[in-house]
């Protein structure tokens, strides 16, 4: 491997060395407030790591990994969103009697496997990173083990998630069988060619994007969801919502992309169904739950619909506004159950609306900062969320898909009435509990600060995106 | 094989049992990819099978860990004693 090799994998480098430096250091000195500060310094050194990258950049590095534009766009997100979930995971931790510092390098090894994935350009590496990032995701998921729904989440994920990852590993055998190669360009060679062979490539299509659904948490992939995001600790959900359907996201548009299986009428008649089905199913479940948890799970089943219309439009528009979503949603859903885990205490999470009953007459700020957050969700205008569904459904128009749109649209109608639902349980007078009928924990500085930073970054993306349109077009030109 | 793991999966209400499906459909997926590999003449399909045989140990080490949390906390394996979770 020559120096720039180095230098465009030095964010991995930094960011794996980070994990081991922490494991030292708690080998050493136990000490959560030390974790904590070595996780995020990791982090940022990671994300400084970015610039040398991107002065490298496109090269591939080894036949396993590619560091284009795109990548570093994605790592730069992965790391941002990891270090606020560090920083929210501190407060929450605080309160819980555990073993509280390998939490972090848990978390730190996730967000390796989201980078491995999103650099992913071979079925080794995108096995492997979705490995990484799973296997920590089952230990995190059940990491507060004397809460049993914490447990059965843990194990319900691990059950479903090994048995979706054996089928995306049959389907790419079955790919790598017809075409004779494993990385995503030279696959687009034999199959835009369109051999013999055809019906094992479809087969094995058809068996990956089962394995890609689970991990997005489509429907009918979705059953998972719910469960493993009320059972899981709050910031574990949070990551299993915002970055592990991120790096998956993104592999999922470069795989479609580069291998030309994306060219395949039959793989777009797949995610139109997939899409439409999730978009109408997550909004329609959610209006029954009365767990906040579980109404952000149906709703983030709803969002992947939307970003599956953005992958549908095809082309660079659609693939810069599902970027552009993604990134907004990300930002919405690390703010949305960093709330919620800045309120729980350490018997349970503030999980029931009743819980959020009034919240604005008792927490102003917190409160202030969950309405942003689910208004971003709903689209209303002013917040990112609102921009990200007005280029997903201008890429969806620039590529005539009618019918998309339309359920698109109607399905955001459904989605505004449940989260409306939780806002006004927010602002409501009456019934409101006094603290010593519910009472409130205090909200730790450091995840509040967080917070409140995830709120500007919203609204600022919402009325100045350029900066980071910019970005993303010349992030995702790499892809073609 | 593959499927034969995934009935495996889908009927059995033991958890071990379902551990031991999930290695079932793994290790079919790696067989296609050494007899994939055969068809080419090429060793990669032998390298993927090594990442599978790696990686599904570490994914039962971290299932039998958590079998082991679950057995102490109630007692059972079968899977409907733990699904509290509905909805």
């Amino acid at each position: 491997m020559s120096s720039a090799d180095f230098t465009a994998l030095l964010p991995l480098i930094v960011l794996s060395a980070t994990s081991v430096v922490v494991m030292l250091a708690i080998a050493f000195h136990r000490n959560h407030r030390l974790t904590v500060l070595l996780s995020f310094a990791g982090l940022a050194l990671s994300f400084w790591a970015l610039w040398p990258a991107a002065s490298v950049v496109p090269l591939q590095v080894t036949p396993l990994l590619v560091i284009d534009r795109f990548s570093l766009y994605y790592f730069g997100l992965i790391f941002a969103a990891t270090a606020a979930i560090v920083l929210m995971s501190y407060g929450y931790l605080e309160r819980h009697d555990v073993r509280r510092e390998e939490f972090y390098i848990l978390v730190l090894v996730a967000a390796l496997g989201c980078c491995v994935l999103v650099a992913a350009d071979h079925f080794i590496s995108f096995f492997l990173g979705l490995e990484i990032l799973s296997v920590t995701l089952y230990a995190l998921s059940a990491y507060l083990t004397e809460r049993e729904i914490s447990l059965e989440a843990g194990m319900k994920y691990l059950v479903l998630a090994a048995a979706s990852a054996a089928f995306l590993l049959f389907g790419m055998a079955l790919v790598y069988a017809s075409t004779g190669t494993m990385a995503f360009p030279q696959i687009a060679n034999d199959l835009l060619s369109g051999g013999a062979a055809h019906i094992w490539v479809l087969a094995g299509v058809a068996f990956m994007v089962t394995g890609f659904g689970f991990k997005l948490a489509v429907v009918p992939f979705h059953l998972w969801t719910p469960d493993v995001y009320q059972g899981a600790p709050a910031p574990v959900t949070a990551l299993v919502a915002s970055i592990s359907k991120g790096a998956m996201f993104a592999v999922l548009l470069r795989f479609f992309y580069q291998s030309g299986a994306r060219d395949l009428h039959s793989t777009l008649l797949i995610f139109a169904i997939i899409a439409i089905a999730s978009m109408i199913v997550g909004n329609l479940l959610a209006l029954f739950q009365n767990n906040v948890k579980r109404i952000l799970a149906y709703s983030s089943i709803a969002h992947l619909g939307y970003l599956l219309v953005a992958f549908e439009a095809g082309g660079k528009m659609g693939a810069a506004a599902g970027t552009f979503y993604l990134t907004a949603y990300v930002i919405t859903t690390l703010g949305a159950f960093g709330v919620i885990a800045a309120l729980s205490s350490s018997g349970r999470d503030a999980e029931d609306i009743e819980d959020y009953r009034g919240l604005f007459w008792r927490r102003p700020v917190i409160a202030t900062i969950f309405t942003a957050m689910l208004f971003s969700l709903a689209g209303i205008p002013l917040t990112a969320g609102f921009l990200g569904k007005f280029y997903t459904v201008a890429a969806g128009a620039s590529s005539a898909l009618w019918s998309m749109i339309f359920v698109l649209v109607v399905a955001s109608v459904i989605g505004v009435f449940y989260y409306l639902r939780v806002v006004i349980a927010i602002f409501a007078t009456e019934n409101v509990p006094s603290d010593a009928e519910r009472p409130l924990p205090a909200v730790h500085a450091v995840g509040g600060a967080t917070l409140l930073a995830l709120a500007v970054v919203l609204i600022w993306l919402g009325v100045f995106p350029h900066p980071v349109l910019d970005a993303i077009h010349k992030a995702v030109s790499g892809l073609f | 094989m593959f499927a034969l793991g995934l009935i495996g999966l889908l009927v059995r209400r033991n958890l071990l049992f379902i551990l031991m499906a999930i290695e079932v459909m793994l290790n079919a997926a790696g067989l296609a990819f050494v007899s994939a590999g055969a068809r080419w003449g090429q060793a990669d399909g032998q390298v993927m099978f090594l990442f599978i045989l790696t990686v599904a140990a570490a994914e039962v080490a971290v299932g039998l860990a958590l079998l082991l949390r679950l057995y102490h906390r109630f007692h059972s394996l079968d899977v409907d004693a733990a699904s509290e979770m509905r909805g």
